[in-house]
């Protein structure tokens, strides 16, 4: 049987300088899970924006459920049966879960509100899902995993056919993960096609019937999962073998740079102890709000700690602002790379230079050719590609604007970097490119103290592993010893 | 369309003609305001013989002074993602205290300039500690600032306006450098000289640029350390400064002060920033936009008075100015 709900045919999109969406042409099988995979830049959001009714594409055809379908606006993409869920939950917080299933579609009893009809029909979905929310309670009040299938009960409630969702796992731990899962497949055995957006490539060997392959704008495959693995998969989005997803360097491990010492922050840390030496990556591994984060925060005095001791090379330190841990040799990846990480609308030179700005000051005057010859120098050294540095970063690639970030703390000449989720969000080949950067950086003798949600990630490149739980470190693994399994066991 | 236009042009870099292209797309997008400033000038010449005279043009630009020179402290803070509201009435009260303090108190001249500024920069500071430090929205604590300040010059000038200041005054405003028929006057070169040097503090110092990066993104500001609440503190501070130096420009060319001098001015000085093409959102613009603007604002309701179009007409047609030029830096903001 040949019953495609959605048809894609010859769907080209550019944008000023840019062919986003090159003759791409693919169909989607109801009742399929149909995942959608490509590098950063490779055109998905393009398409799902199409589909969403927020672009107008330029050329080709859309057939949706029979009809042709050209969207001008969201809400008729919505009409027609089409729901995005967004990687950022659009929920509001204060509302109630019922109340915000239905934003937007409320139902009416003689013109009036009803709220009784709209709070038992949002236990009904919750019970079709086997999801156990209480409708009446805040939105604020429940965790992002919850939170998320609010998002899906709200999408799905709008007369759905096609669910498309757009990364919904970033922020979710691998349990959580997994619940979600659950509820993609009770869905799918209810007849809903589902569009499945993911960088983590293990999902969509776990949940898709069929992945569609973008690159540059071009679709480069639409196969049975079944028939492809990891590596093939890889090969085809990033157009080249990759050899090593993480190519690690061991070094010998040398002084202890950094130790802390039972460090305290009432609520959030419980006696955080560890060490980091010269010539290795420590990763600190755990779930989300476990407190990772914060133990970076209280190191770089960007809060404020109860008790404990930092020695920095044997001496004892306390930062009072994150200004000072800088001036002392410290630098921070941080975890939100668009907001934290960079000035979106200023160029790649002016980013890189942005910490240490001392140093293209001459006579108090900035001096824009210096500005511009370090921005170029930092370009090079860690093959930004950027049309220039002049280009605003917001023009970049997630991969790229990272390395604009690390180059801020190679120019400040950091000896002590903390990467926050090096990278979330940034496509493999890309990745790769960041682990070796994180290579050389301690082969030159600096340390670095990695936070990810990845076990991959963690197992993959780090030296020594601290485990965190509840504020707690939990455990401590060296590389040799540590498995997903035995972290996970610490984690929870 | 002049935006998509130039934006095709620079994608294709290599041939010379849309390299000029592109650069004149760039141009003619940061300096749009200057196009409309030669249109107004056209169509008010057809309309009024006198537009075009020497005089007039000296007496357009005489009347941007001390708006001009308020809307360099608010480009500043715009450009932070900010703005002051009490910058009008700080013209207004320190303008006041000035004239008391020369004709009531016998204060030198001089000393009594110096006690206006430092005033005009305490305002400020106590605006950039609140908005900064105790986090208060800057509408709300710089509103609250311009009432505040306006019940303050009416305590000074006891609500009468205070008239004939000293002769040194002179300085700030009405001395012509190069006689009275063709010379300038001194209110202009202060301008000129403020605008000279606060374009060269925004673009060419860690100050400036810091204010470009707060407003840019402040996390990532802050997480490139910044001191970011310093460094907003330190923009109200010049704001104010800024301010009382309109203040006494003012001060010098009407050679008096009342509780409705600079009336409004924070505002101007507002639409002039965005007329001038100072994103509201921060971290874009330049500062000789905010000039550009303010002359455009005199220059058109300059006009409009020749033309005799009523006052009322005149503030509605303002507003409505304000409202549109936001508008379109909204519009601006949102195609990207």
């Amino acid at each position: 049987m040949n019953d495609n709900i959605l048809v894609l045919e010859h769907i080209s999109k550019s944008f000023p300088g840019v062919k986003a969406l090159d003759d791409v042409t693919f169909s989607v099988k109801r009742g399929d899970i149909h995942a959608l995979v490509g590098e950063n830049g490779a055109g998905k959001s393009t398409l799902i924006k199409i589909l969403a009714g927020i672009y107008r594409l330029d050329e080709g055809e859309i057939v949706f459920d029979g009809k042709p379908a050209t969207f001008y606006t969201p809400n008729e993409s919505q009409v027609a049966g089409i729901s995005v869920v967004h990687q950022e939950l659009k929920l509001s917080e204060p509302l109630s879960v019922a109340e915000n299933i239905f934003l937007g579609n409320l139902l009416y009893r003689k013109g009036i509100v009803d709220w009784k009809a709209m709070k038992k029909k949002a236990a009904e979905f919750m019970a079709a899902l086997g999801i156990d929310i209480d409708v009446d309670l805040p939105v604020s009040s429940l965790s992002v995993a919850k939170k998320q299938m609010v998002e899906i009960c709200k999408a799905i409630n709008h007369n759905c056919k096609l669910l498309i969702m757009d990364e919904p796992s970033a922020s979710l731990t691998e349990k959580e993960q997994k619940v979600m899962f659950e509820t993609i497949r009770k869905l799918k055995a209810q007849g809903m096609t589902v569009i499945y957006i993911s960088h983590r490539l293990e999902e969509i060997f776990d949940l898709a019937d069929e992945v569609t392959v973008l690159r540059d704008g071009q679709k480069i495959d639409t196969l049975p999962v079944a028939s492809v693995d990891r590596k093939k998969l890889i090969s085809l989005m990033v157009g080249r073998e990759l050899v090593n997803e993480y190519p690690k360097e061991q070094f010998v491990p040398g002084e202890v740079v950094l130790e802390v010492k039972n460090l305290n922050r009432a609520g959030v840390l419980n006696n955080i102890s560890f060490k980091a030496r010269m010539g290795e990556i420590l990763g600190f591994a755990g779930l989300v709000g476990s407190g990772r984060t914060e133990v970076a925060r209280a190191v770089l005095g960007i809060d404020k700690i109860d008790s404990g001791e930092i020695l920095y090379k044997g001496k004892p330190i306390h930062h009072r602002a994150f200004k000072q841990a800088i001036k002392e040799g410290f630098g921070l990846v941080p975890e939100d790379r668009k907001v934290q990480g960079l000035i979106q609308i200023d160029t790649v030179a002016e980013n890189i230079c942005m910490v240490n700005i001392d140093k293209v000051i001459k006579h108090g005057i900035i001096r824009n050719d210096m500005e511009q010859s370090y921005g170029e120098e930092y370009v090079k050294k860690l093959h930004i590609s950027t049309p220039s540095v002049d280009t605003e970063a917001q023009y970049l690639s997630g991969g790229n604007q990272q390395k604009v970030v690390i180059a801020k703390w190679l120019m400040q000449n950091s000896d002590v970097i903390f990467f926050d989720e090096p990278t979330r969000g940034i496509d493999v080949g890309a990745k790769a490119e960041i682990y070796l950067l994180m290579n050389d950086l301690v082969r030159s003798g600096k340390v670095i103290i990695m936070i990810s949600s990845e076990l991959q990630e963690i197992l993959g490149i780090c030296d020594r592993i601290m485990v965190m739980h509840d504020g707690e470190i939990a455990g401590e693994l060296m590389r040799e010893e540590a498995t997903q399994e035995k972290i996970l066991a610490m984690c929870v | 369309m002049a935006r998509t236009s130039s934006n095709t042009a620079s994608v294709r870099t290599s041939t010379g003609t849309s390299k000029f292209a592109a650069g004149f797309g760039k141009f003619s997008r940061d300096y749009a305001i200057l196009f409309a400033i030669v249109l107004l000038g056209i169509i008010f010449s057809f309309s009024s013989p006198h537009f075009l005279t020497f005089m007039n043009i000296r007496n357009i630009l005489q009347q941007s002074t001390a708006v001009g020179i308020v809307a360099i402290g608010q480009a500043l803070i715009v450009l932070t993602g900010q703005f002051d509201m009490s910058l009008g009435q700080n013209v207004m009260v320190t303008s006041c205290l000035a004239a008391y303090l020369m004709k009531y108190a016998n204060v030198n001249p001089w000393l009594a300039v110096l006690a206006a500024l430092a005033t005009g920069c305490l305002i400020g500071a106590i605006n950039g500690y609140l908005v900064a430090y105790v986090k208060i929205p800057p509408f709300i604590a710089t509103l609250g600032m311009q009432m505040v300040c306006m019940g303050m010059g009416k305590i000074i000038t006891n609500d009468s306006p205070i008239s004939s200041m000293p002769p040194q005054i002179a300085i700030f405003g009405t001395t012509f450098i190069g006689g009275v028929k063709y010379g300038v006057p001194t209110s202009i070169i202060i301008l000129v000289l403020m605008y000279v040097i606060f374009s060269f503090i925004a673009r060419k110092t860690k100050l400036g640029r810091n204010f470009y990066a707060i407003g840019g993104g402040q996390e990532a500001a802050y997480f490139a350390g910044i001191d970011v609440q310093k460094y907003r503190l330190i923009a109200y501070m010049i704001a104010g400064t800024l301010a009382a130096l309109g203040g006494i420009v003012l001060l010098s060319r009407l050679d008096s002060a009342a509780v409705t001098s600079g009336n409004a001015y924070e505002f101007d000085a507002m639409i002039a920033c965005v007329i001038g093409g100072i994103s509201l959102s921060g971290g874009k613009g330049k500062i000789v936009q905010a000039l550009l603007g303010t002359i455009f604002l005199t220059l058109f309701f300059n006009g409009m008075t020749m033309l005799n179009v009523h006052p009322f007409i005149q503030n509605v047609l303002k507003g409505l100015v304000l409202i549109g030029a936001v508008g379109i830096d909204v519009i601006r903001n949102k195609r990207k």
